[in-house]
């Protein structure tokens, strides 16, 4: 999966040649062999990297405020999305769509990794709500299905159809 | 800018040894466990920073970046990775001994669990050969684990002392005057007792992370 991720990145990133990554112990933690220096592990951290290689750091965040607050949401996605229990799901939603309430992305006003990576994710979860789960959380449907419509993010997932908000789908009755 | 912590949550301790550490002036709140700092989680998630900007920051390593950002410099890659490694890694089995430690008086057991991390730390260590893990300079990274393994590492009683190599760098931290202050404040001197009003409302761990962390027996 993770590998899957950075593959998509590199791609978003418009790298031409793919990197060569493997993973290690039994999380499968996903390892960028760098033949200028020491191995960056990590997804996270790996992101990051490919982001300023590509010269986009703003990707990470351009102030001190938004790179915290990225940082904050990649490790929230890889220590509490991953590998949930069934019982959290209806919590990371809900927490999620309450911040996202006033916000277009995850930093605010600008896309970041947080927002590709959170989409991916959390699309797993996504995937397996019913309509009237997903007209629960409007604010995570409408940010993901903007991300997911973001030019070059979706790669190795397939689309989901988000139906409008209720307001549309009550006046079509 | 206003920090929310509580007394005796081991999260909260990085928070206020990065303040202390960093010297950056922002108003701090002691509130109770339960407190909902953060107004978009309907549950308590502590340390919570309020930026001037009026956005929350809820993980207590990305309120640790922010406030060596405000005062340095950019965390670096290898910042990044060592709070990756922290949050994923060596947190389970932080947890997992925690709960050995303070509420079932299994300190004897407490080595086995944080054996793995502890190794990898030593061994970057090692290889690092800076005074610190980033270089020569203290770094968020450091804070950040300084903080996360002090209730263990300041416990001469848990026979952890093991690895050279951790120990000149944690006692190096230990060392410096915001860290104590830091530790007297959250911890009140008390060491693994003093989280245990925290760790009675934390759910037990997971058996899955207890598997993770326990060393093949093959």
């Amino acid at each position: 999966m993770a590998l899957r991720e950075l593959s998509s990145l590199e791609k978003f990133l418009g790298s031409n040649k793919p990197n060569k990554y493997r993973t290690q112990g039994d999380k499968k933690v996903p390892v960028l062999q760098n033949n200028k220096g020491r191995p960056v592990v990590g997804l996270v951290t790996i992101a990051c990297h490919l982001a300023k290689e590509a010269k986009r750091p703003e990707l990470v965040g351009d102030s001190a405020e938004s790179r915290a607050v990225v940082q904050q949401w990649l490790e929230h996605r890889i220590t509490k999305v991953d590998g949930c229990k069934k019982e959290d799901i209806k919590t990371i939603l809900k927490d999620l769509d309450h911040y996202l309430q006033d916000k277009v992305y995850l930093a605010g006003n600008q896309f970041t990794l947080a927002d590709i990576f959170m989409y991916y994710g959390i699309h797993p979860l996504i995937v397996d709500l019913v309509i009237q789960e997903k007209e629960q959380c409007v604010n995570v449907t409408r940010w993901f299905n903007h991300i997911q419509h973001y030019p070059g993010v979706r790669h190795h997932l397939p689309h989901i159809a988000i139906l409008r908000n209720s307001i549309y789908s009550s006046r079509q009755h | 800018m206003k920090l929310f912590v509580s007394e005796g949550n081991p999260h909260c301790l990085k928070a206020v040894a990065a303040l202390e550490v960093t010297g950056v002036n922002c108003e701090v709140q002691y509130v109770c466990h339960q407190e909902r700092a953060v107004p978009f989680f309907d549950h308590p998630v502590l340390p919570a920073m309020l930026l001037s900007s009026g956005m929350y920051l809820f993980g207590s390593n990305a309120i640790c970046q922010y406030l060596f950002e405000e005062r340095r410099k950019e965390s670096n890659q290898l910042c990044i990775q060592w709070l990756e490694w922290e949050a994923t890694e060596l947190q389970p089995a932080l947890l997992q001994a925690l709960h050995m430690a303070v509420l079932q008086g299994k300190g004897s057991e407490v080595s086995k669990v944080l054996q793995g991390p502890l190794k990898h730390l030593d061994q970057s260590l090692i290889k690092g050969n800076t005074a610190y893990l980033t270089g020569e300079t203290v770094s968020v990274a450091d804070v950040v684990l300084w903080a996360a393994l002090y209730p263990f590492l300041s416990d001469s009683s848990l026979g952890l002392g093991e690895q050279k190599s951790v120990k000149t760098w944690f006692d190096r931290g230990a060392a410096m005057h915001g860290f104590q202050s830091a530790a007297q404040k959250v911890l009140q001197g008390k060491g693994l007792q003093g989280m245990k009003s925290y760790m009675q409302m934390q759910p037990a761990p997971q058996s899955s992370q207890c598997r993770d962390t326990q060393p093949c027996k093959s």
